[in-house]
């Protein structure tokens, strides 16, 4: 009996040696690029490209919820990861949080291939702190089959009576609480009490006759099994999942909603930093550009890539919404203390 | 009466064994999302073959298990021992402690040891968060386990062997290594596989200890199903649900035979 | 028990053979379950983390309904859990120790028990879902779909389903060690076959009883997995928001709270059994 335990052990111990010991691939020449990104927002193959390009190795974690995202960043992980996809709203937040450090613009070679509107947009003047990543719209998706009705208003999730099927909420604080105040007939920057009040019981209610909380991809996932008819969505997403199945549709409800774009910054305290300026440089280039707009659906910012891009996504209002279209549209904007009262409102519903 | 306690059970373990059946099935099934039956396919499990990262997933799960349960099967018997066989200040207090990683909700202990970590970050500048604390955290709740089962197996043996081997002019080393550790060694044993399977399986205080780049099957699983169910994910449960029952069952027969 | 060997001798012993493991646990289960309870009194910044004033606020917090309403979910899954359990696995304990084959039987139950828990859980997604299983097989029977998930019910199946071998096996130690003599005694005293079972057998299942309930009671009540991924944010146990304040919410000092009254719930739960049953009780649990 002994024998066998002896022979056991050093069998566990030779294993253990083996894992410990074995070639490792983060002990490469090149470096580690410790990426965090929305799920399912870039292609595995552009990575192997930056990967084969560089020598270096990139480590992608992916989230769903920004608030999450900036949670784990808050509670320590920004000395863990060296470059973050982050909605435009938080640039200025994760700024003022002491997250970022001003880009070294000297390090970019690229950034002239952006179109001129996005080397000083709203949310971030002259590009302080962020590069653009991808641009596009949220409003509503759909499936025809599971709908009873015409899906162009909130009210199909907010009015009990103009329900037309199961709906799912997105897990997003700022586009749900926005859609709710936008229903109500208020901005998506709103910041009145009273506003917010009444945007909370909406939720709350609307909540209640859901089917549940998803992030972008989840939701469409979930509407592609049948098990919600309709959500709150990202344009690129609806897109990505339309090529699965042709019965989903995008539209952006008559109340008007949200024109965002999602930005790289370079954590202050993060490691790798210049492997993240390479990668920055990398993905404004037109070609890779170009390849991560067709995977995922969504707009690109870079000018020098959109004769690269196909056709039908030139010409897909969805991804280019026309000027009649964006002027209903609306940007989130970073609303500095004042995102304390978003805070409370999102807390309560979802402890609900 | 027999008939009816037999039908219960009957569907008492069709209950249980149903929804791993249909995990199995669907691993199989040619259309990606539905229960419908389309067609036998291995694209999946070739799918998930051809993923570098599972790969990766897989050996880190291993690698936090074994070195995990090796530390902690040491420091548990050890503890085990000397828990039953001295009296020294502070032994109450010690084996109440013992319990806490035992009866505690997960959640509480992940985010303990969070806390933990985020405090050793500001005062000493170290451990980030990755794989070192994740099997730190493992070690924790490991080494209750198994220093309870190793010491109520040294409960369950007489003291007169050991005060036999003494009389008959073993030193302290030699009685424990010739005289305890053999008569303790089923305790050891069972001990150090509760503590991998502990380990294999867990999910909550990963999630609260891992970093980047330090993801585990069960992490992997868990984000999977949150994006969305996909054969994939069937196929790689399949596979591990195929591999402990075959586990199981080698030791199952191994100790059938010793009766 | 070692007199023979000298203070030095005995306290190095005690120290090599205690000294490790009792470290490690004061490093690792003590200290953070006191930074736990420190973090309770603190406050949130304006960024999340943990700063002063110190307080009792987080407890006057969990006062609140929207909090207290997630506590009695938990207690209302954790009491309808265990009854299920028992009502699925009492029977099923006598089955099984009446049994010739009982090991087989034994391994059969833990088999799937002992595969990832992950796996069992999302498994019961997949059957509820609405185009699941379960929706198919009614769909056969011309019975609408069901929305079975997200919902409490798939909470409460899916808990079921995790810790019934949890409760099973406790009861069958204690149908194994039955002393079926009672019984035939009562017979012989001319009691019917229920009120014998009541009398003669039952009460001697008490202690296994006892144990399986607090077994699946305290995992069912602390449990966040379950509910996060078949409750997709409509079910919110206490397990969820405790983890939602150290996510998306960040504000750990009130989820420290929140683990504090957990834990203290939990213990007090366990204080209580080992009153009834004695500090045996307690050992055999483990």
């Amino acid at each position: 009996m002994k024998r066998w335990g002896i022979l056991v052990l050093v069998l566990a111990l030779v294993v253990v040696g083996f894992l410990l010991l074995r070639p490792k691939p983060a002990s490469q020449a090149g470096g580690t690029l410790y990426f965090l990104n929305w799920a399912d927002y870039i292609p595995e193959d552009l990575l192997k490209k930056f990967e084969a390009e560089t020598g270096a190795r990139v480590v992608l974690d992916t989230f769903e919820s920004p608030e999450a995202m900036l949670a784990k960043l808050k509670g320590g992980a920004d000395r863990e990861f060296s470059l973050v996809v982050a909605p435009d709203y938080y640039v200025l937040q994760m700024a003022r949080e002491g997250l970022l450090a001003p880009l070294e613009k000297a390090k970019l070679k690229n950034l002239a291939n952006l179109d001129p509107f996005f080397l000083d947009p709203p949310y971030d003047p002259g590009l302080r702190y962020s590069v653009p990543y991808l641009w596009g719209t949220t409003g509503l998706a759909y499936r025809e089959d599971l709908v009873k009705g015409s899906v162009d208003s909130y009210a199909v999730l907010f009015d009990p009576a103009r329900s037309v099927g199961p709906f799912l909420l997105l897990d997003e604080m700022r586009e749900t609480i926005g859609a709710a105040l936008k229903y109500l007939g208020y901005s998506v920057n709103a910041t009145d009490p009273q506003a917010l009040e009444r945007a909370k019981g909406l939720l709350i209610e609307a909540k209640r006759r859901s089917v549940g909380f998803a992030g972008g991809v989840e939701a469409l996932n979930r509407i592609l099994a049948g098990d919600a008819a309709l959500a709150l969505a990202y344009s690129g997403d609806v897109l990505q999942a339309r090529q699965e199945d042709e019965r989903l549709h995008y539209v952006i409800p008559k109340e008007g909603g949200t024109l965002w774009t999602d930005a790289l910054v370079v954590l202050k305290r993060g490691p790798s930093q210049d492997l993240a300026y390479r990668f920055i440089d990398f993905l404004l280039e037109p070609e890779n550009a170009a390849a991560l707009a067709e995977y995922t659906r969504y707009a690109t910012p870079v000018a020098k890539a959109l004769p690269l891009l196909p056709e039908e996504m030139r010409q897909d209002p969805a991804v280019f919404p026309p000027e009649e279209v964006r002027a209903k549209l609306e940007y989130l904007k970073d609303l500095g203390p004042d995102i304390a009262l978003y805070d409370r409102v999102w807390t309560e519903v979802k402890a609900r | 009466m027999r008939r009816l306690l037999t039908l219960h059970a009957f569907l008492v373990y069709l209950f249980l064994y149903l929804p791993i059946l249909v995990i199995v099935a669907l691993s199989f099934n040619q259309s990606r999302r539905g229960v419908r039956f389309t067609g036998f396919t291995l694209d999946w499990y070739r799918a998930l073959f051809q993923d570098p990262r599972v790969l990766e997933y897989f050996l880190n799960t291993l690698m936090v298990a074994f070195v995990s349960t090796l530390v902690a099967t040491l420091l548990g018997t050890l503890l085990a021992v000397g828990l039953v066989r001295y009296r020294f200040p502070g032994k109450g207090f010690l084996s109440y402690l013992l319990y806490i990683p035992v009866v505690v909700p997960d959640v509480v202990m992940g985010v303990s040891l969070l806390l933990l970590f985020a405090l050793a970050r500001e005062v000493l500048g170290f451990p980030r968060l990755s794989l070192l604390t994740v099997i730190l955290g493992h070690i924790t709740f490991q080494v209750a386990f198994v220093t309870l089962v190793v010491r109520s197996r040294l409960l369950l043996l007489d003291p007169a062997l050991e005060e036999a081997a003494r009389d008959l002019g073993a030193r302290g080393w030699q009685t424990f290594w010739h005289v305890t550790l053999p008569l303790a060694w089923p305790g050891v044993a069972a001990g150090a596989l509760l503590a991998l399977t502990l380990s294999l399986d867990d999910f909550v205080v990963t999630f609260f200890t891992a970093g980047p780049g330090a993801t585990t099957l069960p992490l992997y699983i868990y984000s999977s199903v949150k994006l969305g169910v996909s054969p994939k994910v069937h196929a790689l449960s399949t596979l591990i649900i195929g591999l402990s029952a075959f586990f199981l069952a080698l030791g199952y027969a191994l100790t059938r035979r010793r009766v | 028990m070692n007199e023979a060997a000298t203070p030095w001798q005995r306290a190095f012993r005690v120290l090599v053979t205690v000294g490790p493991g009792g470290l490690w646990l004061l490093v690792f289960v003590l200290l953070p379950t006191l930074l736990v309870l420190l973090a309770s009194f603190l406050t949130r910044g304006p960024y999340g983390e943990l700063t002063g004033p110190w307080g009792f606020h987080n407890y006057a917090k969990l006062f609140h309904p929207v909090y207290l309403e997630a506590f009695a979910q938990s207690l209302l899954v954790g009491v309808l859990a265990t009854s299920i359990s028992a009502l699925l696995g009492y029977p099923l304990a006598f089955y099984i120790a009446r049994h010739p084959q009982r090991d087989l039987l034994l391994f059969l139950l833990l088999l799937p028990f002992l595969t990832n828990f992950l796996i069992r859980v999302y498994a019961w997604l997949v059957l509820l879902q609405r185009e699941g299983l379960v929706n198919a097989l009614l769909g056969a029977f011309g019975l609408g779909p069901l929305v079975l998930y997200p919902s409490f019910f798939a909470v409460l199946l899916a808990t079921v389903y995790t810790f019934l071998p949890f409760f099973v096996l406790p009861v069958y130690a204690s149908v194994e060690r039955l002393d079926w003599q009672l019984l035939e005694a009562a017979y012989d005293l001319g009691a019917r076959p229920v009120r014998a079972f009541l009398h003669a057998v039952l009460p001697q299942t008490y202690p296994g009883l006892f144990a399986g309930s607090v077994l699946v009671f305290i995992p069912a009540m602390g449990t966040f997995v379950v509910a996060d991924l078949l409750g997709a944010g409509r079910v919110v146990l206490m397990g969820n928001l405790i983890q939602q304040q150290f996510g998306v919410t960040r504000d750990w000092a009130f989820g420290a709270a929140l683990s504090v009254f957990l834990m203290g719930f939990v213990l007090l739960s366990l204080y209580l059994y080992a009153r009834l049953q004695g500090e045996r009780g307690l050992k055999d649990l483990v």
